[in-house]
């Protein structure tokens, strides 16, 4: 039977892992949202299992009986608000890529991008300044088309 | 009140009254008076000139970050605020009469004029009595800011360079704010006495630091090469009697703050110590060679010039050289004779800029193709630039002479014959350049559209006049000026000069211009009445054309002035490769380069990314250690 | 000293009831918020006065640390509250459609940055700074405009990402120390934290919450949020917010994670920040991103002082700190009419001279020219960072000098075409009366700073030598910690 605070960590630290990967691998908005959510997930485990031990008994105090080994309750009233405010920063986010979606139609970071210099580049009336990614010709072309 | 606050105050009251009385004609002829109230108040000063008292404090004094800050005048501030404030009495009144009216009538504020020119006196004056690093520096930025409001005020091409000056001078400023914080270090304090202390215990490595530093900070406003780029076309623009005035003193201010660094602190002994790679050639002899070059190169450069305002920019810049190289030389004759011609060049660069100013007003143009034969027209203005010229020139009987006597007679003494050389190419290039701008203004035939012009108005006849007299009485008697050079030497610890009123005297051949002028003046006389004793010279008039045995009518007009010295011209233009300005550019293009790759930086599709980057190579650095 | 909790409690319930409010009088609903920071701001001055050299602790609730919640009062932490409160009051949102959402939403800003600043508890300073993100989201979107949209999620992602990462570093502290108080950590630290784990939740929770103060390289949203946010909102966060995580992370080197490495972090890309900034803005073309850009490069400064080990760096790092407080955000107020393209600006002196004699003030102040303030604060980084005799240091005052002389370059390449007459173009329209009104005052502010500029540094060593004292900290939360 493998060690469960091993598993416990591994799982902590495979879900941070994830959700790097995710965020920084996935050019699509709202997987990068839920990977975000996935890193967040990852961190409370952490903060959860920094107390942790195995066979703890919950914090409370029952009839005035004292169990030998309890779980740290803070972290645990700690990741609570963690959660809520993951939540809450979850919903705003799907939100806001919603009404990008509707403004922009795609939800792709490379187009995102270009669409929100433009805007900026209009709203200013200046160029937009040249893409690294595609030489000059390519970038007026898709203007062209695109707008 | 100290007499210097009593000085700091008035000048403080006359940008404060200039600003209160506004756009009127009237604001020139008050803030004249005040500048001679503010002369006045100098004089009252004048022991320092005469080195009967070391030093007028200020009960101004700051403390602030637990650094002290505190004023004083002493013989060397004494004698630049005397140029700054004389040349801002005369620059003022020139601009009160016709030359402000026809100015505000084309739309300039006078005003933002006259503030401009107080704010600039008395940031001078600031600078000038600065009793420590700190509040140097302070001056410092004061002037340069100063200086920039007012050149700002000329046309769409002075603001560009003066846009240009504000790179280089703030540029410069933080390179002396990052030598004053390394001398902080070393000497714990911006005190003029303790890093006077620390200097013999410093590395040479870190002084060179230092002085170079320093060099360049305080060379952008001296113009020293390569830091020239800005200055020429600034000044020629800004308005006619700003010119004049920065033209007379601005730069110099460079000067005072290199002087007081490098003789007053470093020591010019400590400079020669200060060996570079190999041997023979000290951190002395490249900033002699600085400025032998910034003389050569300017003064070229001036020659080719046919604006006039621009021809004599340039000439600022290259008689900024004779008087670093002077103050270099660090012996009596040297450092007077490069004290004394920021006194001299102040007065005849002023009485020019004046009467090309005067050109300007009365023909409209300061184009040296376009003029000519005015000397008929505005035979005042004429003798103002022919006493300005030969004072540039250098030659006697006028100030600038005497003041480069001292320096080839330094030079020579000095042993120096290959910067003695240098100089001489300079006065050179002078006489021929100043000899095109009288020739082409004044002397050959008058031009058809200048026929009706008159001479300038006396509020410009005037100054122009006390100028000259200036620039004729201190070469007829240099010894009015050396008694405040001396005490200018004497302030800064350079040894001080043995004269008299007429000159130097001296068993290995001294310099008495009294003998001088007299002789000179006599030969005149002499030849005079034999010419006109003799009775047989014939009046002709200045359209009167003869040439080559063909009488021509009066309507062909004679113009030399087109491409002056052309055999000259193509024998040193090769030269101008305009390798500066390619410099300046490959500077430019370089932070534009980075500056695109840095916003290209920020244009990043995926910020998280560079999120990841920052943690996992700070973590790896972190486990590395 | 419960007035404390006034700072935070009052906007807060205020910003919930405003919706209540203004069911009844619209008139009043607008006045309220106003009014409450101005009663915030007043007692926050009146604890200012009353604190004098001491710190006070209180525990909300009763419960004594490590349970009960701290909130920490210094000269500082009371500074940044209270320039939180007065930064809102100022930079109050301006009359739009949504106003009243703004008005909800700038007050919670208020009460969460106030939490902010006087938290004592690592935990509280993670929920106060996800309050002031979420607030700040809002705040960023609330132009409505596609752009903003796209804007404010992206730099959702990298703030979360971020606070995530912080997160995660919190749990690693509280892994090797069980408890997240600062008092009790920093009497921890020396023999629990300074060691590997230490380091890698120094780090993790500096880039973490480095995302807003606009640490390098973690401050890619900057030019893009300051170039769609509306510009009162971008002064609020250039100006206020960022100093705030500033100053937790300020907090944390101090108290906890006081190791050579943790500062050497934070000089490199500190500098790394100036010189991206930097140069980032000398080829800005509109007015906003140039500001954003100058606003990365000043916080680089701030970051680099701030690295200088002791009491000096903290004082060095505070009076960069202040002075970009009040610059800043009358920046952005000029930039509300002048946003655009830096060549519309041409002329723009002839329809507004006092907005471009203001600006030029800024600028002047902003690469630091005596005797303003800009200049004290930049020489005392400057004498403080050669002071150190370390090659690494030195480089930082070498790229702090390079930076001022490019942006001398940007700010006055723009200040100048302010006088240019164009005879094609016709100038900006005149500002804002309000955000004339505002950026004036701060700029008198600037100036009478240059005036008593020797009580006021002064008073700043003081705050920064109470700042650096550990020992009090410490003692003030917990009495009986110290023998």
């Amino acid at each position: 039977m493998p060690d469960t605070g091993l598993l416990l960590y591994g799982g902590a630290f495979g879900l941070i892992l994830i959700g790097i990967a995710g965020i920084v691998l996935s050019a699509h908005l709202v997987r990068i949202i839920f990977a975000v959510a996935l890193l967040e997930a990852g961190a409370n485990l952490l903060l959860l299992l920094a107390t942790w031990h195995q066979g703890a008994a919950a914090p409370i105090i029952v009839a005035g009986r004292v169990p030998d080994l309890m779980a740290d309750p803070v972290p645990q009233a700690l990741v609570l608000t963690a959660i809520v405010i993951g939540v809450g920063i979850l919903a705003l986010a799907l939100s806001l890529a919603l009404r990008v979606q509707r403004a922009y139609g795609t939800l792709d970071m490379h187009e995102v991008r270009r669409h929100m210099e433009q805007d900026i580049a209009d709203e200013a009336g200046i160029d937009m300044p040249s893409s690294s990614h595609a030489p000059a010709a390519v970038q007026t072309a898709r203007q062209e088309s695109g707008a | 009140m100290t007499p210097l606050d009593q000085l700091l105050a008035l000048s403080a009251l006359t940008v404060v009254a200039v600003w209160l009385i506004g756009n009127r004609q009237v604001t020139g002829w008050n803030a004249t008076i005040l500048y001679a109230a503010q002369g006045v108040l100098l004089m009252m000063m004048s022991d320092l000139g005469y080195g009967e008292v070391q030093s007028i404090a200020s009960s101004l004094t700051f403390k602030v970050l637990g650094h002290g800050l505190h004023w004083r005048f002493d013989g060397l501030s004494w004698f630049f605020a005397l140029i700054t404030i004389g040349a801002a009495f005369l620059a003022s009144w020139f601009a009160s009469g016709e030359w402000g009216q026809r100015y505000r009538a084309a739309g300039g504020s006078l005003r933002l004029f006259h503030v401009a020119l107080a704010l600039n006196v008395f940031s001078m004056l600031v600078l000038l009595a600065s009793g420590d690093l700190l509040s140097l520096f302070i001056g410092w930025e004061l002037v340069s800011w100063a200086s920039f409001l007012i050149m700002a005020l000329g046309s769409a091409t002075a603001t560009r360079y003066a846009m240009r000056y504000v790179t280089y001078a703030f540029a410069g400023a933080m390179a002396v704010l990052m030598a004053l914080v390394m001398v902080y270090t070393r000497s714990g304090s911006f005190e003029f006495q303790d890093f006077r202390d620390a200097v013999p215990a410093m590395s040479s490595g870190s002084l060179w630091m230092i002085v170079i530093l320093f060099v360049a900070g305080f060379g952008v406003k001296m113009a020293l090469i390569p830091f020239h780029l800005w200055q020429a076309k600034a000044y020629a623009e800004t308005p006619g009697p700003g010119a004049a005035f920065l033209g007379a003193i601005s730069s110099r201010m460079g000067l005072f703050a290199l002087v007081v660094v490098l003789v007053q602190l470093v020591g010019v002994e400590r400079l020669a110590d200060l060996q570079l790679v190999f041997p023979f050639f000290s951190a002395r002899d490249l900033l002699s060679w600085l400025a032998v070059l910034t003389l050569i190169f300017a003064t070229f450069t001036a020659l080719r010039q046919h604006d006039a305002r621009r021809l004599l920019a340039w000439h600022g810049i290259g008689q900024g050289g004779y008087m670093l190289l002077g103050v270099l030389i660090a012996d009596d004759l040297g450092s007077a004779g490069g004290l004394m011609h920021v006194f001299n060049h102040a007065t005849y660069q002023a009485v020019l800029f004046m009467t090309v100013t005067a050109v300007i007003h009365r023909t409209g143009t300061s184009d040296l193709n376009k003029l000519g034969g005015l000397v008929t027209r505005m035979p005042l203005s004429f003798v103002a630039m022919l006493i300005g010229i030969i004072g540039l020139a250098g030659l006697p009987p006028m100030n600038g002479f005497v003041s480069k006597w001292l320096l080839y007679r330094a030079l020579i003494i000095d042993g120096s014959p290959l910067l003695f050389l240098g100089s001489v190419v300079g006065t050179l290039g002078t006489i021929l350049s100043v000899y095109k701008l009288i020739h082409n203004t004044f002397l050959g035939q008058l031009r058809l559209e200048h026929v009706e012009v008159e001479e300038a108005p006396s509020s410009m006849i005037w100054p122009m006049m006390i100028l000259s007299t200036i620039v004729f009485v201190t070469g007829y008697f240099p010894g009015l000026v050396l008694d405040w050079v001396a005490s200018a030497q004497a302030a800064v610890g350079l040894p001080v000069l043995a004269h008299n009123l007429g000159g130097v005297p001296s068993h290995k051949g001294g310099l008495d211009m009294i003998w001088v002028v007299s002789v000179l003046l006599a030969g005149f006389g002499i030849g005079a009445l034999v010419f006109f004793s003799g009775g047989r010279s014939k009046r002709v008039h200045q359209l009167d054309n003869y040439a080559g045995g063909h009488f021509l009518t009066a309507e062909t007009r004679y113009q030399y002035s087109d491409n002056f010295y052309p055999g000259l011209m193509h024998l040193i233009g090769p030269w101008y490769r305009k390798s500066f300005r390619w410099l300046e550019r490959g500077f430019v293009s370089t932070v534009d380069t980075l500056s695109q790759a840095m916003q290209g930086f920020y244009r990043v599709v995926h910020p998280s990314f560079y999120l990841l980057v920052a943690v996992v190579s700070a973590l790896t650095w972190v486990v590395a250690r | 000293m419960n007035q404390l909790a006034l700072l935070v409690a009052l906007p807060l319930i205020t910003a919930f009831l405003l919706p209540v409010v203004n069911r009844v009088s619209t008139l009043a609903a607008r006045w309220l918020g106003p009014l409450v920071l101005l009663v915030t701001s007043a007692i926050g001055i009146s604890l200012w006065s009353q604190l004098g050299d001491s710190a006070v602790a209180v525990e909300l609730g009763g419960f004594r640390p490590p349970l009960g919640i701290t909130l920490y009062a210094d000269r500082l932490a009371l500074l940044f509250a209270l320039a939180t409160s007065i930064g809102t009051l100022l930079l109050w949102p301006s009359r739009g459609e949504e106003w009243l959402r703004q008005s909800t939403l700038a007050l919670i800003l208020a009460a969460s940055g106030s939490g902010l600043a006087l938290s004592g508890d690592l935990f509280n300073i993670y929920v106060f700074y996800e309050l002031v993100a979420v607030v700040s989201y809002g705040l960023i979107a609330a132009r409505s405009s596609a752009g903003s949209f796209a804007a404010t999620v992206r730099y959702l992602i990298v703030s979360s990402f971020g606070a995530a990462l912080a997160l995660t570093g919190i749990a690693l502290v509280y892994q090797a120390t069980g408890t997240l108080n600062l008092a009790q950590l920093s009497q921890l630290a020396p023999t629990h934290l300074n060691n590997l784990q230490g380091l890698a939740a120094f780090v993790l929770m500096l880039i973490g919450f480095g995302v807003k103060a606009e640490l390098f390289p973690v401050n890619t949203w900057v030019p893009e949020v300051y170039a769609t946010a509306p510009t009162r909102v971008s002064g609020l966060l250039a100006g206020v917010v960022s100093k705030l995580a500033l100053l937790i992370i300020v907090r944390l080197l101090v108290l906890v994670f006081n190791q050579p490495e943790a500062l050497t972090v934070m000089l490199v890309l500190g500098m790394l920040g100036v010189v991206t900034g930097e140069l980032a803005a000398w080829r800005a073309r509109d007015f906003n991103r140039m500001i954003a850009y100058s606003s990365i490069g000043q916080l680089g400064i701030m970051f680099i002082a701030f690295s200088i080990p002791g009491q000096a760096g903290v004082f060095a790092g505070l009076a960069v700190a202040l002075h970009h407080l009040v610059v800043k955000p009358a920046m952005f107020l000029l930039a509300g009419r002048w946003q655009g393209s830096l060549d519309r600006l041409a002329g723009a002196a002839r329809t507004s001279p006092l907005g471009a004699v203001l600006f030029i003030l800024l600028a002047l102040s902003l690469i630091g020219v005596p005797p303003l303030p800009g200049f004290w604060a930049k020489l005392l980084v400057m004498v403080n960072l050669m002071a150190q005799e370390n090659t690494l240091y030195s480089v930082g005052a070498w790229v702090i000098m390079g930076g001022a002389a490019l942006e001398a370059n940007y700010l006055f390449r723009v200040a100048s075409s302010f006088y240019h007459r164009s005879e094609q173009q016709t100038p900006p329209v005149a500002h804002r009366t309000r955000d004339l009104a505002t950026a004036s005052l701060l700029g008198a502010g600037l100036v009478a700073g240059a005036v008593l500029i020797m009580p006021l540094a002064d008073e700043i060593e003081g705050v920064a030598s109470q700042a650096a004292n550990r020992d009090q900290y410490v003692q003030t939360v917990n009495p009986e910690a110290l023998p």
